[in-house]
């Protein structure tokens, strides 16, 4: 397994993880998985412009090589990894204001 | 020195940016979770790419950077974090407006 492969499912695995860890049952709203629908959308053109481009450049010593049109699918497990997190702990913090207001 | 990079994140932040006050989300009243999250999320992403930069698993073109360089990697990768963090929230708060008619 190739590292950048194993850190991006890792990352996605441990943002789910950490929902369930904190309470925050980001992944368990519809709302959730409508904005990473999305995000997933937007990111194709972006994404798939910075890998064409290449503005970044991959080495295929650390990903599988496995591209969806330029996009390396690690990727994909990456972003969603970024933006899950990101919602976890803005719902986290959201919460804990709330506790402290009332 | 060439503003490429810049402009792609541009492009990802205009319209979150613009909607998110058009939209009166309200995401700016809850200012310490926001800012608590995105820089959480920016300070484990910036290290990991700072981490995997070094070692080689993806590089910046230098022909699509400003040539600003932080601990090996372009201004506009750290920026990045900054961007996508914001849209993460953004693009959540945005759906559950809609969908939850908050």
């Amino acid at each position: 397994m190739k590292e950048y492969t194993l850190f991006a499912i890792g990352s996605a695995i441990a943002a789910v993880f950490l929902d369930h860890l904190l309470g925050s049952r980001v992944t368990a709203r519809r709302s959730f998985w409508v904005a990473i629908a999305i995000m997933f959308f937007f990111k194709i053109p972006s994404n798939g412009y910075l890998t064409w481009r290449p503005i970044v450049i991959y080495n295929p010593e650390y990903f599988l090589g496995i591209r969806l049109g330029t996009i390396p699918v690690e990727d994909f497990f990456y972003g969603f990894g970024l933006i899950t997190l990101t919602l976890v702990l803005w719902e986290f913090f959201l919460r804990r204001e709330r506790r402290h207001e009332l | 020195m060439n503003t490429e990079y810049f402009i792609v994140l541009g492009a990802i932040l205009f319209f979150p940016l613009l909607f998110s006050v058009v939209m009166r989300l309200g995401i700016y009243r809850h200012a310490g979770p926001l800012l608590k999250a995105m820089l959480i999320v920016c300070i484990l992403y910036w290290t990991w790419d700072v981490a995997v930069t070094a070692r080689g698993h993806w590089s910046f073109n230098p022909d699509y950077v400003v040539g600003v360089r932080m601990l090996g990697m372009p201004v506009e990768e750290w920026l990045f974090f900054v961007v996508l963090t914001f849209v993460s929230i953004f693009t959540y708060e945005a759906v559950r407006k809609i969908l939850e008619r908050k």
